[in-house]
């Protein structure tokens, strides 16, 4: 049932603005924005600081609202976005698309004047990443889509840091290397267990293309690679024994519920145990990983 | 007022209501938006004259 507020032509609610930004996912971007700024070496004023993940959030939602913008169509077909403002009716697609661009570029130019204007180049580009080569050509185009979006949630920390220093050294690229693949074995737990979905979407998700199985195997091998890129930092002496360890045993778990995954083989949603469970430890891991970086660098100073 | 700012079909007098409610609602949230960056943009002149950059 629809109230006369939901359907107001032409006028969309500051509440569903809002939710155009995907809120939810806009915590874990300000999160390892905001570690990435605390690893960098250097200083930054509070303000200036507060400025630089302000810039980043509005820029995430900014893609946010782009993304909705493009796929309004398959988030009306699938359960999890149907709600979705877009999807719901209760705003149309060019007010979606004004405020998208409209955000971006506010969010570039008040990275640009307030901090650098490197950093608001790298945030440009973020947004031009995820909802041009991530939304418009991937993700309906290869099953790799995740793997190569995953990038475009990679560069907070990276930007973070940027804001800091003025540049991007190995570190910051490390942080992004985490993110990048972490999210692979993240999404594709997901879309194990909410399959049917991006099936009825016509999503080319890895399990809709090329089957549960080898999905559960590919989780199984992208976990081992972050584990190697979660470590390295502590490897090359570029983070200390707090990390060092940190990295090590959430590694290690990581790679064991994957493995977990890799060995089941069941296809009924309710009994994916196992990718439940990855996907519930893969958004801790990531807090866990990136809070240790902090500490770590807390620790050192 | 703009063209866009007009609803495309007429409205009941219980829709009008609900269409002023949530234009007073948006006007006072951007009213608040606005004085947020106003305060913002002066702390940001305030540290960059501060730091000499």
């Amino acid at each position: 049932m629809t109230t006369a507020s939901q359907t107001i032509q032409g006028l969309a609610s500051a509440k569903d603005l809002f939710a155009l930004t995907k809120p939810r996912v806009m915590s874990l971007v300000i999160f390892t924005a905001l570690c990435g700024m605390l690893a960098a070496p250097g200083t930054i004023h509070p303000v200036i600081g507060f400025t630089a993940i302000l810039a980043i959030s509005l820029g995430a939602g900014a893609s946010a609202a782009l993304n909705q913008w493009y796929e309004a169509d398959i988030d009306a077909v699938m359960k999890r976005t149907q709600g979705r403002p877009l999807p719901a009716g209760r705003m149309d697609r060019e007010t979606a698309l004004h405020f998208g661009i409209g955000l971006s570029v506010f969010s570039v130019l008040l990275m640009g004047v307030a901090v650098n204007w490197f950093s608001a180049a790298f945030l440009a580009f973020s947004i031009f990443f995820y909802a041009v080569v991530y939304t418009i050509w991937l993700k309906r185009s290869t099953p790799q889509n995740i793997v190569i979006g995953g990038a475009a949630g990679a560069f907070p920390p990276a930007i973070g840091w940027a804001a800091v220093t003025g540049d991007v050294t190995l570190m910051p690229i490390l942080l992004f290397a985490i993110i990048f693949f972490w999210t692979p074995p993240h999404f594709w737990a997901l879309a194990l267990f909410v399959n049917s979905d991006y099936s009825k979407a016509g999503i080319p998700m890895m399990p809709v293309v090329a089957g549960r199985q080898s999905t559960r195997k590919q989780i199984f091998g992208y976990s081992l690679i972050l584990a190697v890129v979660a470590i390295a930092p502590f490897a090359l002496g570029l983070a200390g024994q707090v990390y060092g360890v940190a990295s090590i045993v959430l590694s290690t778990i990581f790679s064991v519920f994957s493995w977990q995954v890799g060995r089941s083989t069941t296809t009924r949603p309710d009994d994916m145990a196992a990718e439940k469970r990855l996907f519930k430890f893969s958004i801790l891991y990531l807090f866990a990983l990136f809070a240790a970086v902090v500490a770590d660098r807390m620790i050192a100073a | 007022m703009s063209d866009r700012d007009q609803p495309s079909t007429p409205m009941s007098a219980e829709e009008q209501k609900a269409y002023q409610a949530r234009q007073k609602h948006r006007a006072i949230i951007l009213a608040a938006l606005l004085g947020f960056m106003v305060v913002l943009f002066y702390l940001i002149t305030i540290v960059k004259i501060g730091s000499g950059s």
